[in-house]
């Protein structure tokens, strides 16, 4: 049996050893396009803001592929797949047949279509390699503007305000996070970043780039110049789809799967940011580029490839990030449109709280907490339990929400909630 | 697996495991000069409460544990016992793994995240199940409190 | 814990969002981060009287059943227990003190702020006591009563002269038990002996001595602390007043007084009336000064010049949280060091007067009796000159208060029910023997944000009221009723049985009636001497179709007072448990065996409707004991059953 894995991140990772945890034996080979293997892309942002050594960015360790016995072929793009003759082309002319093949090639960085957006120093920030192109610029660079105000975009703020760069971003929504939050939290940490002393400019875009070979400028859509020696897009990625052009395999944001992660054509599969699957909440197919969907993807994709039938429930928005202490998580949907949603809030501006939960026939469909985020777990195996919480509705914005005040729900709800650890809790209730 | 089980019927909120995991995971593992030391310990079991009972919230150590998933730098870990870990060395303090842990047994400390690592530092036992004044905590595997309970029924 | 679930108040609702909103954390906060607490310390099961501890008992019998002495559950919890009882009693005694002492430096002409206001009741107690009156000056006559009753708190033999007041029957008893109070300080000291380690290792014992030193408090330091003060500021009478946070005024000073003491805030009260201050507020943009009350000190006021009420216990932060608050005064007893918290958001200052009372963040201005007049007027003057620092965007004076008539005692049963003619009890004790009236209760004691504020004092009351049981109350749970709008004589027509209702009609009085504060509990146990003195329902207090309850209870003074309730013969059901429930034979004592014993029994029930019941039930079963004729108008379902 050969397992062939195209895509060395998260998806990888955990396919393999998935994969190893039922198959110890069949061939396993991974390809990446990048040469620096193991690492964890959410960790670049602390790399470069220099709070993390590069020893430190390993999201496994440097022996894995060793240990695993898989065949890693790294800083190699696989270029052409022919799925009626199982056979691989990759860009070294090398040619490879395989039983099962994963497809996680994730996604790239958003370009910014505009004029001088082939200047230098307009770099997107994904990879190591991002990572690397930025530190050798640094020593030039006093000024960066951010493209967008995602958590790519704030994160990469971060960053480079730690290293005491002069930093402004520029977001084309009305507010920072439009993705992850609401209003009312994203105002919070907008607060809470401009205090530190990052500039955040709303309601506008980047419509060209000012200078020579290097960026020196941009020109926003309101007239004004902005000059910085540095530009991150963080606008956002698109799903690597350019193996599977042509290969009659079903896509459409990206590789569209079954609850089995099993794409259009048999024993192919897709994983990760470059997948489109079922999302747990909306029920709708979609990508959710998210590193622990990716995981989990992963693993059960690999499951599923090594024989063992696996269904996976689908991925669900979620994110988790800190800016300057204040800690904020989100899941699930945080600004509903329809009129059958109903949200309830809880805000304390004075030090910061925000909570919000947003509920659909009593089910949770969503949630936000900035600050006191200790309880965002139990919020989450309820929604993604889809348990009904109105025994404790009026319960879960308050201070002494916690795990003990759902074991009567828990009780309720046996055949939902059948992992082993909740009968644990619930035994003697 | 050997881990920690609760017989909530028997706990009466008193915390001994509270002070017994923070001084355990304390410098001097010695409670008056734990009290006094400069980095705090702090427990990693919490004693809360339903609406009516005690209730001590620990780490389950669960078999599918959903925060080594979550984690994006690989610092949450299973050991060879199975149990779940984590390496303060290469934590960088994201909260997935809060985000994530249905029973909200992942707390913050500073920057690090901290939950009950089974107290690796002592050969046969737990503190907390040590401390445990009315015998509400167990220490064994699950099949063996599953039996301790059937029997204490008769 | 939603706002509405903490207190049936409307004003506390009202400012409980507030304090939520300004990140003020209250008393409910507080008990909610403190949950869940200890359950050794709730079962009385854990013991810190040495240093061989500290002990716990295992309740589910798998740990030690003994502490490292040996002592058992049944010791532990007994020993905690009578500790209660004794800080209560010291509570009331020092209370009782003060006032006798207040007497004492009065009738010796040390101090201008006081001086006899009473003379009857001077003079009556001092008949009672032995001591000579015809032809002699009041100051005499109150020096000598001074001294007599002061000697009692040191005295080591003999008896407490207001312990005679009880029936024979009773005072009988007490000495055949060996519960005949010796000495009001002397007892409370016999408890600390016999509780520390190695001393009374028997639960009856220890139950035995803590009966003797509640009656101690109950015959001895509340009630000289009640007949002192009356003959001090004068004997209440029936009087209008108001309750509630809305009494708080926007254009005027708002000086609050905390506490218990009436030697403080009754010169106050003197003092807000001063023309000069009145004319300084005047001149800082004030249209007068608005005196009000927390707790049993508002009480006190309350029952002897109608100065209004702001709040209960649990409004104390509160009422500071209204922003309008410019000087809270406080004593002692039921204080929260929490209270400068409060104040530090607010421009109110908070002020301390008691030596024995310092808290953290107030001014400290100590109240010295001889110079009580113009130390009074010095901190009216403060508040006075605070108002003008109020920040207008901050006071949020709920619209919540209500009429309510107060002033009720022993002695004006007398009156009103007499009527003009003949003072006396006889148409009480008639409209019990022929029904109108099935029996009376008391309803005592604080609130405990473990019980939604209010709701246990309400409800039961209405439920009692419904059943034509005359309700007395006083303390908290008074300000509870009042705030219910049940103190006031139409609240018969709207919840009161036909019964009662007709007596309500005929007197005047509202269906619950306000006695006084904690330490005017006394003012019960005379009542139902008197009651018992008339004839016809018997020849012991326990022979009476009364019983008492404190629903929402939580100080040590409470254990005090139901402890001298029981010891005197009246059923007493309590809303939470006292801290003993771990222990089979000592909760088996206190709530079946007490009764072979003393006549009385403890009850555990904190739904007030279900607590009710439980006195209704030995209300009608003291009712049958006396063959007395069925209720007059007997409820359709009861009369099912």
């Amino acid at each position: 049996m050969h397992y062939v894995i195209v895509g060395g991140s998260a998806a990888g990772i955990n396919a393999v050893e998935a994969i190893r945890s039922l198959d110890r034996e069949g061939k396993i080979t991974i390809i990446s396009d990048e040469e620096f293997p193991l690492y964890s892309r959410c960790l670049i942002t602390y790399f470069l803001a220099g709070k993390l050594a590069e020893d430190k960015l390993k999201y496994r360790s440097s022996d894995f592929y060793e240990k695993e016995r898989v065949d890693a072929l790294l800083g190699v793009k696989a270029e052409r797949l022919l799925p009626e003759k199982k056979k691989l082309i990759l860009d070294n002319g090398k040619e490879l047949t395989y039983d099962k093949l994963l497809i996680a090639t994730g996604a790239s960085s958003q370009i910014v279509e505009a004029p001088g957006s082939d200047k230098e120093g307009i770099i997107g920030l994904r990879t190591y390699g991002d990572a690397q192109s930025i530190n050798a610029r640094m020593v030039r660079v006093k000024r960066v503007s951010i493209l967008g105000g995602g958590l790519i975009g704030l994160r990469a703020a971060y960053s480079l305000h730690a290293r005491n760069k002069e930093v402004k971003v520029i977001v084309k929504s009305n507010q920072v996070l439009s993705q992850m939050l609401d209003r009312g939290a994203a105002n919070l940490v907008r607060k809470k970043i401009e205090e530190k002393g990052i500039q955040v400019m709303t309601g506008l875009a980047a419509v060209e780039f000012l200078g020579g070979k290097e960026v020196t400028g941009l020109v926003l859509d309101d007239g004004r110049r902005v000059q910085c020696e540095l530009v991150i897009v963080g606008k956002g990625v698109r799903p690597n789809l350019e193996l599977v052009e042509g290969t009659g395999i079903k896509a459409e944001y990206g590789i569209i799967v079954d609850d089995y992660l099993q794409t259009s054509l048999p024993d192919i599969y897709a994983a990760g940011d470059v997948a489109q699957a079922k999302d747990l909440i909306t029920g709708q197919s979609t990508i959710n580029a998210l590193w622990p969907c990716a995981v989990a993807q992963g693993r059960i994709a690999g499951l599923n490839m090594a024989g063992k039938k696996v269904k996976y429930d689908g991925s669900m928005a979620m994110n988790s990030v800190e800016f300057f202490g204040l800690p904020v998580i989100s899941m699930g949907i945080t600004r509903p449109r329809e009129k059958e949603y109903e949200e309830l809030v809880k805000e304390g501006d004075k030090n910061f709280v925000y909570k919000k939960v947003v509920l659909k026939e009593n089910r949770i469909h969503g949630m936000i907490l900035v600050n006191r985020i200790e309880q965002a777990g139990v919020m989450g195996i309820l929604m993604r339990k889809k348990a009904d919480v109105s025994p404790i509705k009026t319960m879960l914005l308050e201070d002494r929400f916690d795990f003990a005040k759902i074991l009567p729900i828990i009780k309720e709800g046996k055949e939902l909630f059948a992992e082993q650890e909740f009968e644990e809790s619930i035994i003697s209730y | 697996m050997e881990k920690i089980f609760c017989d909530i019927r028997k706990c009466l909120g008193c915390k001994s495991c509270e002070i017994a995991c923070a001084v355990e995971h304390s410098e001097s593992k010695n409670m008056f000069k734990s009290i006094r030391e400069e980095k705090k310990s702090r427990q990693r079991v919490v004693v809360r409460s339903t609406t009516k009972e005690p209730f001590p919230l620990r780490c389950h150590h669960c078999e599918e544990a959903l925060c080594v998933q979550a984690c994006m730098s690989g610092a949450m870990y299973k050991d060879e016992r199975g149990v779940t870990r984590h390496d303060p060395e290469k934590c960088v303090g994201c909260w997935m793994c809060i985000m994530v842990c249905p029973f909200g047994a992942i707390s913050r400390q500073e920057n690090l995240a901290l939950k009950c690592d089974l107290c690796p530092d002592r050969e046969d036992s737990f503190a907390c199940v040590e401390a445990c004044p009315t015998q509400a905590l167990f220490a064994g595997s699950w099949e063996e409190f599953k039996e301790k309970l059937g029997q204490e029924k008769r | 814990m939603r706002e509405k679930e903490k207190s049936i108040d409307k004003a506390s609702q009202e400012l409980l969002e507030i304090a939520e909103k300004e990140g003020i954390d209250t008393a409910w906060d507080r008990y909610e981060a403190m949950v869940p607490q200890c359950g050794f310390g709730e079962l009385g099961l854990c013991c810190r009287n040495c240093l061989l501890g500290p002990c716990r008992i295992d309740p589910f019998e798998q740990g030690p059943q003994k502490g490292v002495c040996g002592a058992t559950a049944e010791i532990i919890a007994a020993r905690n227990l009578i500790r209660m009882i004794a800080a209560g009693a010291s509570a009331h005694s020092d209370h009782g003190r003060d006032v006798a002492h207040t007497l004492l430096s009065a009738a010796q002409g040390k101090t201008k702020g006081y001086g006899v206001k009473d003379e009857e009741k001077l003079v009556s107690i001092a008949n009672e006591l032995g001591i000579k009156t015809n032809g002699r000056d009041k100051k005499e006559i109150a020096m000598e009563v001074a001294e007599k009753v002061f000697s009692e708190f040191g005295q080591q033999h003999g008896e407490l002269q207001f312990s005679h007041r009880a029936p024979r029957k009773r005072q009988a008893l007490w000495r055949k038990l060996g519960i005949m109070p010796r000495g009001i300080d002397r007892e409370i000291v016999e408890v600390m002996h016999r509780t520390s380690i190695g001393v009374d290792n028997n639960c009856e014992s220890l139950i035995t001595h803590g009966m003797r030193t509640a009656l101690g408090d109950g015959w001895g330091g509340s009630m000289i602390a009640t007949e002192l003060s009356d003959v001090l500021f004068g004997t209440p009478r029936p009087i209008r007043a108001r309750v509630n946070l809305g009494v708080l005024k926007e254009d005027e000073v708002n000086l609050v007084v905390h506490g218990h003491e009436p030697t403080l805030s009754d010169v106050i009260v003197t003092a807000s009336q001063d023309p000069q201050l009145i004319e300084l507020a005047r001149k800082n943009g004030a249209k007068g000064i608005n005196l009000a009350g927390i707790c049993c000190t508002a009480n006190e006021i309350l029952m002897r010049h109608g100065i209004p009420i702001a709040g209960n216990f649990l409004q104390q932060e509160l009422a500071i949280a209204t922003g309008a608050v410019d000087l809270m005064l406080v004593d002692v007893q039921c204080i929260m060091p929490a209270l400068s918290s409060v104040a530090k958001c607010f421009h109110t200052k908070l002020v301390s007067t008691s030596p024995k009372a310092k808290f953290p963040g107030a001014e400290h201005v100590e109240f010295k009796e001889e110079e009580a007049l113009s130390i009074a007027k010095k901190i009216v003057g403060m508040a006075v000159e605070n108002f003008k620092n109020r920040v207008k965007e901050k006071v949020n004076i709920p619209d919540e208060k209500m009429d309510l008539v107060a002033g009720f005692t022993a002695e004006s049963v007398f009156r009103f029910l007499g009527g003009k003619y003949r003072a006396t009890y006889r148409p009480l004790n008639d409209a019990i023997i022929n029904g109108r009236l099935r029996g009376a209760a008391g309803i005592v004691g604080c609130n405990n944000p473990k019980i939604e504020q209010d709701w246990g004092h309400v409800e039961m009351a209405k439920e009692l009221i419904k059943n034509d049981v005359l309700v007395v109350v006083t303390g908290c749970s008074a300000i509870a009723n009042a705030k219910a709008g049940l103190l006031k004589p139409e609240a018969a027509f709207q919840y009161a049985g036909k019964g009662l209702q007709e007596i309500c009609e005929a007197v005047g009085v509202p269906p619950v009636l306000h006695v006084g504060s904690c330490v005017d509990n006394s003012r019960i146990l005379i009542t139902l001497c008197n009651v018992v003195a008339e004839g016809g329902l018997g020849d012991d207090i326990s022979d009476l179709p009364v019983a008492g309850a404190a629903p929402e209870w939580m100080s040590e003074k409470a254990v005090a007072i139901a402890f001298y309730f029981v010891a005197s013969g009246v059923f007493t059901v309590l809303g939470n448990p006292f801290p003993i429930l771990g222990s089979r034979e000592v909760t088996d004592l206190l709530t079946r065996r007490l009764e072979e014993v003393v006549g009385a029994n403890f009850a555990f029930e904190s739904d007030p409707i279900k607590a009710a019941r439980l006195m209704i039930d030995h209300i009608d079963g003291k009712r049958e004991a006396l063959k007395l004729r069925p209720v007059m108008y007997e409820k359709e379902e009861v009369m099912v059953k």
